[in-house]
C-alpha cells in the first residue's frame, strides 16, 4: 500500500480550524509537512478474519481465538455479523522520529505534522477496510476499537498478539496500553451476509464524549 | 559438543525450522501463549524437537522465544518456570545425539525508550532473567528483533550473566532495514564489536529475497552468518507461505554460496523444508572470502564508513560558552538537542558530545544527553569525557557503535580506558601525550600513538578502531609545532596505518581572522592524511574545506556530493542587509516570521533596555495572539509559530543578558511533565513553547516521569506551579498518583492538570488546583499563579 497524498481537510480538523479555510502561511506549512511526511510513511496493516461464535451479554467470542471481545458495546457492534475481522494499521516508526525533531527545530511544523500523521493512519485503515472487504464480500461495519465503549483497552495487548502484530507490521503496546509507532490503529468491524443498518457512531458509547473537543462545537469526530 | 567445536567441524551448521507453525498444525489458538505448552503440553514440543533433529538439525531452539515477564504478564507461570521446562524439553530430544539445545529469546514485546517507554536497564533486567533461567542450553540465540538497542540489552545480559556463545539475528525488510529503522551494516558493526559468535537474518522474507541482506553482512563483518528466513511470503487471510520446500533449500544454497554458515527456517518451515536444506547442502564445501572490514562508526540508523574525510561536529561542548553552560546548568536538553540538529543540517556526520561541567552530575547529564540526542539524529556520536565512569555509562546506553574520546600514552589512562572501549565495542581516540605532557616533536608523538596502538591490539581492540589525535597547539604561541602535528600525523597514518583525528580550531587561538587560518590548517591536515576533522560545521569555511577535499581527492565521485551541497546556491547577493526598516517585534510574531523577530529584537537591544522589550512588545504581541486564538480568529498552529517567532526574540534577549552577566528574563519556574506511562508528548511541548516565550523558566522533566521526579524536582528548584499531563484513559491514574505524592510530600506548589481525556470535574476529583483546557489557558494559569 503507498499513500500518495495526505488527508488536509481532516488534518485541519484536529487543529480545530472547524471547516475554516487555511490562509497561505498555513497552506505552505501543510505542503511542507506532507512532503517530509510521505518520505517517512511506510504504511502496513495486518488482519485476520474470524468466525463470530457467540455473542452474548459479556461479549463476543471468536471462533478459534483466544481473544474474547469483552462487553456490550461490542456485541451491539457486531450484531448480524456472522464474521468479524480484526485489524492493525500503522504508518510506521519514520514519522514519529520526523516529528520529534520537529518538536526541537520547528513547533508549528512539527503540530502540523502530527494531525496530518494522524489522518494518514485513518486513510492507511479506510484503504485496509476496503481492501479486506473487496476480498472477502459481504457487508462491514464501521471499525471499533479497543477503548470505545466498555470494550476495555487492556485487550490491545492480546489483540495484537492475536494479529501477531509486533512480527509482521512493528506494532506493539506499552505498559499503559499505548501502541508503538504512534500513529496505529487496531480496530475490529464486523461483516455481515446482508445489508446493514447504517448505524452511525453513538457518541453516548464513546467514553470520550465528555471531553470530546469535537461534541463542544457540535461536530463529530468522524468515526 | 560445544557451538565452536561445531564451527569447525562442520562445512554447514544447519538450525531447526518454525515452533510456532508446528504448533498451530497441532491446534494451538491465535492469542495463546505458546511457552505455556512447555508445562501443560511437554509431548508436543519435544516430538516438534524431534523431527527436527530427524531432518538433521544441528541445533535446536528451545520453545522460549516469548517467556517473558512482560509478555507472561497474565500467565500463570513464570519466565524462570517455562524457560527451565522449555530448555528440558529440547535438552531430552537431543539427548544421545551431537545437537546442541539454544536458549532462544525474542523481542521483549515492547519497544524501547525513546520511541517506547520501556528503559534500556528494564530491558536488561527482563533479558537477564531469561538467561540465568536459561543456563543448561549450550548457545543462547537472540532473534527476530527489530530494535538494536533491545538487542544490545540482550547482548549485554547475555554478557554479563553467562560464558555461553551467543547469537543473534534481527528481521530486516526488504529494503534492508528492520521496523526500527536498524541497518544491516549497524548490526554487523554493533554486534561485533560486542563480541558476539554469529549474526545473521531471520524471518523476514523468503530466502530468494534475502541476497541483498546477507550481501551486506558479508561485507561488514568476519564473523560466521546466520540466515534462518521465512517459507516466503504469508498470505494476508490464512497465514500460510508460498514456497514448498524444494524451493526453500534451492535458495538457501544460494545464501550458502554467499558466504551464509548456519542455515535453518522461520515461519512456515517444518521438518521437510530442514531435511531438504541439509540434504541439499550435505556435500556443498563453505568457502567464504575474508573481506577487509572497513573502519566505521554507527548508530542505530546510519553507518558512517572512515573511508574518506568525515566532519565531526564540535558544538556539543560547554568549553568558553556560556550559553552551553547555563544550558547544562537547568538541565535545558532541548537546547543541546538544537545544537545537535544545527550541527548535523550543516554537514556534520558525527557529534562529539562533552557535557563536562564542574558542578553538576556528569555522568548522568552524558546518559541524558546521549539518549536524548540519539533520538533526535541517527549521526553516530564520539563520547568525550576525562572521567572513565561517564564513558562506561554512556558506552552502556549508546544505540550503536560510538567512539570514545580518548585515551592517552599515560598507563592510568591506557589501563582504564581501553578495557572499556573493548567491552563495549567502540571505536577510540588516541591522544598523543602521557605523564610528560605533549611532546614536542613529530617523532615523540608517534611513538606514542604506537604504544598506544600495540596496546590496544593487545587487548583484542582491532586496528581499524584506533584513531590517532596528533594534538593541534595554538599557532600563536608555538608556531613551529604546526608542522610537527601535520608531520606526526602523516607517520601515524602511511606508518601504523590508523585513522587519524584532529581537532583544528585551536589552531587559531588568539589570531585575526580564525577562519582563515583554520580551514588553511585544515586542508594542510587533509591533504597530509586526515581522516576525522573536529570542527566547527557551522562555519561553511570549515565544512567547504572538507567537502572540496573529499571532491579534489576523488572520494566524491562524479562530484555528487559537492554539487548536492552547493549547485543550488544562488551568487552571494549583496550582503544580508538585515532587517527591513518597517519590520517590528509585533509584526513578525503575528507572522510567526523567526528570523526576522530575532533580528529586530538584536536591533532594538541597541538602544532598548531587554526588560522593556519583553514587556512593552513581546508580551502583548503575545497577548494578542493568546485572544485571537480564544475568539477563534487564529488556530492552534499560528499561536505556536507566533510563540516560536517569540521563543526566537526571547534566544537573543537571553543571550545579550547572560553576555553582560545580567539578570534573568524568567517571571518564575514551572515544572511540566507528562505523567509515568504515558510517551505522548506533543501537547505538553506545545504548552512549554507557550509559557517560556512568556517569560517564564520552564523545567520540562519529559514524558513517562516517575512520580518521585516531579516532587524531587519541585523541592529542589523550589517551583510554585507545576504542570501535568496525560493523553489516554489509562494514564490518568499516574496523573492522580503524582498529585497525591505531591500533597503528601507537602510540596507548595500549585497544580495544574491538562490533556484529551480531562475534564474540569475530574480533574478537581483527583486534586488538581486547575484545569488547563487548552494551552493558552496554561499561560492564563501561570500568570494568576506566578503573576
Amino acid at each position: 500500500m503507498r499513500l500518495e497524498k495526505l488527508c488536509r481537510e481532516e488534518a485541519l480538523r484536529y487543529m480545530g480550524y472547524r471547516g475554516n479555510a487555511p490562509d497561505s502561511a498555513m497552506t505552505a506549512l501543510l505542503d511542507q509537512a506532507e512532503e517530509q511526511l510521505l518520505r517517512v510513511i511506510e504504511p502496513k496493516y495486518v488482519y485476520r478474519i474470524f468466525d463470530v461464535e457467540n455473542i452474548g451479554a459479556q461479549g463476543v467470542s471468536l471462533k478459534d481465538c483466544e481473544l474474547f471481545l469483552e462487553g456490550k458495546d461490542i456485541a451491539v457492534h457486531l450484531e448480524g455479523c456472522r464474521r468479524a475481522a480484526l485489524m492493525a494499521c500503522t504508518i510506521s516508526g519514520g514519522a514519529d522520529r520526523l516529528i520529534r525533531i520537529n518538536q526541537i527545530r520547528n513547533m508549528t511544523l512539527a503540530y502540523v505534522m502530527d494531525s496530518l500523521a494522524s489522518a494518514a493512519v485513518e486513510q492507511v485503515c479506510n484503504a485496509a477496510q476496503q481492501e479486506i472487504a473487496s476480498q472477502t464480500g459481504g457487508y462491514c461495519t464501521w471499525r471499533f476499537s479497543c477503548g470505545y465503549g466498555d470494550l476495555p483497552i487492556e485487550s490491545q495487548k492480546k489483540f495484537l498478539t492475536v494479529l501477531n502484530a509486533q512480527k509482521r507490521i512493528g506494532v506493539s503496546v506499552s505498559d499503559s496500553f499505548m501502541m508503538t509507532p504512534t500513529k496505529s490503529v487496531t480496530a475490529v468491524f464486523g461483516i455481515s451476509d446482508s445489508p446493514l443498518d447504517k448505524k452511525r457512531s453513538d457518541c453516548e458509547s464513546c467514553n470520550m464524549k465528555d471531553s470530546c473537543k469535537f461534541r463542544k462545537t457540535g461536530e463529530r469526530c468522524g468515526i | 559438543m560445544e557451538f565452536k567445536q561445531l564451527l569447525d567441524k562442520k562445512e554447514f551448521i544447519i538450525l531447526d525450522g518454525a515452533m510456532g507453525t508446528m504448533l498451530q498444525r497441532k491446534g494451538m489458538k491465535p492469542g495463546a501463549v505458546p511457552e505455556e505448552l512447555n508445562i501443560t503440553c511437554p509431548e508436543w514440543i519435544e516430538e516438534i524437537h524431534s523431527s527436527y533433529i530427524r531432518a538433521g538439525a544441528d541445533i535446536v531452539y528451545a520453545n522460549t522465544f516469548g517467556a517473558n515477564r512482560y509478555k507472561l504478564a497474565d500467565s500463570e507461570f513464570s519466565a524462570e518456570q517455562l524457560i527451565k521446562a522449555g530448555v528440558g524439553i529440547a535438552k531430552k530430544a537431543a539427548q544421545g545425539k551431537d545437537t546442541l539445545v539454544a536458549l532462544d529469546i525474542g523481542p521483549i514485546g515492547q519497544l524501547l525508550e525513546p520511541a517506547g517507554s520501556l528503559t534500556f536497564e528494564e530491558a536488561y533486567d527482563m533479558f537477564r532473567e531469561m538467561v540465568i533461567a536459561g543456563s543448561k542450553a549450550d548457545i543462547i540465540v537472540f532473534e527476530t528483533m527489530t530494535d538494536l538497542y533491545e538487542l544490545k540489552a540482550a547482548v549485554l545480559a547475555a554478557r554479563e550473566n553467562s560464558s555461553k556463545p551467543i547469537a543473534c539475528t534481527m528481521t530486516f525488510e526488504e529494503n534492508g532495514r528492520t521496523f526500527t529503522g536498524c541497518e544491516v551494516s549497524a548490526m554487523a558493526v554493533t554486534m561485533e564489536g560486542l563480541g558476539v559468535d554469529a549474526v545473521g537474518v531471520n524471518c523476514s522474507l523468503g530466502p530468494d529475497r534475502l541476497a541483498e541482506v546477507v550481501g551486506e553482512f558479508a561485507r561488514w563483518t568476519n564473523l560466521p552468518i546466520i540466515a534462518k528466513p521465512n517459507a516466503g511470503l504469508p498470505d494476508p487471510e490464512t497465514d500460510l507461505y508460498d514456497m514448498t520446500a524444494e524451493q526453500f533449500a534451492q535458495e538457501m544454497k544460494k545464501l550458502a554460496a554467499m558466504g551464509v554458515k548456519i542455515l535453518g527456517g522461520c515461519c512456515g518451515t517444518d521438518p521437510e523444508f530442514i531435511s531438504r536444506l541439509s540434504g541439499l547442502l550435505g556435500n556443498e564445501k563453505y568457502q567464504r572470502p575474508v573481506p577487509e572490514i572497513p573502519a566505521a562508526v554507527c548508530s542505530y540508523g546510519r553507518t558512517v564508513a572512515i573511508d574518506r574525510p568525515r566532519i565531526i561536529g564540535e558544538r556539543i561542548n560547554p568549553t568558553g560558552k556560556k550559553v552551553f553552560k547555563a544550558a547544562l546548568i537547568n538541565k535545558d536538553i532541548d537546547y543541546i538537542l538544537s545544537q545537535a540538529i544545527e550541527q548535523t543540517s550543516a554537514g556534520a556526520e558525527i557529534l562529539d558530545v562533552n557535557v563536562g561541567l564542574p558542578d553538576i552530575d556528569e555522568k548522568q547529564m552524558m546518559v541524558t544527553a546521549v539518549k536524548a540526542i540519539q533520538s533526535v539524529t541517527d549521526a553516530p556520536l564520539q563520547i568525550d569525557s576525562t572521567l572513565p565512569e561517564v564513558l562506561e555509562s554512556a558506552l552502556r546506553i549508546y544505540n550503536g557503535k560510538p567512539i570514545v574520546n580518548s585515551v592517552n600514552g599515560e598507563e592510568k589512562s591506557l589501563s582504564t580506558v581501553l578495557p572499556l572501549v573493548k567491552k563495549y565495542g567502540a571505536a577510540v581516540v588516541g591522544l598523543t601525550l602521557d605523564e610528560n605532557g605533549i611532546p614536542k616533536t613529530a617523532e615523540e608523538r608517534f611513538a606514542i600513538a604506537k604504544r598506544i596502538m600495540e596496546r590496544a591490539v593487545s587487548i583484542g581492540i582491532p586496528k581499524r578502531d584506533i584513531f590517532i589525535d596528533c594534538l593541534t597547539l595554538t599557532a600563536s604561541a608555538e608556531q613551529k609545532g604546526v608542522m610537527e602535528t601535520v608531520n606526526a600525523l602523516r607517520r601515524v597514518k602511511t606508518e601504523l596505518g590508523l585513522k587519524t583525528v584532529l581537532g583544528v580550531s585551536n589552531i587559531s587561538f588568539g589570531l585575526p581572522n580564525r577562519e582563515l587560518i583554520n580551514s588553511t590548517f585544515l586542508s594542510v591536515a587533509l591533504a597530509n592524511g586526515l581522516d576525522l576533522p573536529i570542527i566547527n560545521p557551522n562555519a561553511a569555511a570549515m565544512t567547504g574545506a572538507v567537502r572540496a577535499y573529499r571532491l579534489l581527492a576523488a572520494y566524491d565521485e562524479n562530484s555528487i556530493e559537492y554539487i548536492s551541497a552547493y549547485g543550488g546556491e544562488k551568487p552571494a547577493a549583496a550582503a544580508d542587509s538585515g532587517v527591513s526598516k518597517d519590520m517590528t517585534v509585533g509584526y513578525a510574531l503575528e507572522h510567526g516570521l523567526r528570523s526576522e523577530g530575532a533580528k529586530v529584537t538584536a536591533k532594538l537591544l541597541e538602544t532598548t533596555d531587554p526588560m522593556d522589550i519583553v514587556n512593552e512588545m513581546l508580551i502583548p504581541a503575545l497577548d494578542k495572539a493568546g485572544e485571537d486564538f480564544e475568539k477563534g480568529r487564529i488556530f492552534l498552529p499560528q499561536l505556536i509559530q507566533t510563540a516560536g517567532a517569540a521563543q526566537a526574540c526571547f534566544e537573543v534577549i537571553k543571550k545579550h543578558m547572560t553576555s553582560k552577566g545580567g539578570g534573568q528574563v524568567s517571571k518564575g519556574k514551572i515544572i511540566l511533565a507528562t505523567v509515568k506511562g504515558d510517551i505522548h508528548d506533543i501537547g505538553k511541548n506545545i504548552v512549554k513553547v507557550l509559557l517560556e516565550n512568556y517569560g517564564y523558566q520552564v523545567i520540562d522533566l519529559g514524558r513517562d516521569v516517575d512520580y518521585q521526579r516531579v516532587v524531587d524536582a519541585a523541592i529542589e528548584n523550589d517551583v510554585h506551579l507545576v504542570g501535568l499531563s496525560a493523553l489516554m484513559t489509562t494514564t490518568l491514574p499516574s496523573m492522580e498518583e503524582t498529585i497525591r505524592l505531591l500533597h503528601e510530600n507537602n510540596v507548595d506548589c500549585k497544580i495544574m492538570v491538562g490533556g484529551a481525556v480531562l475534564t474540569y470535574d475530574y480533574a478537581m476529583k483527583i486534586g488538581a488546583d486547575f484545569y488547563s483546557k487548552d494551552a493558552k489557558e496554561s499561560v492564563d494559569i501561570a500568570k494568576k499563579v506566578l503573576g
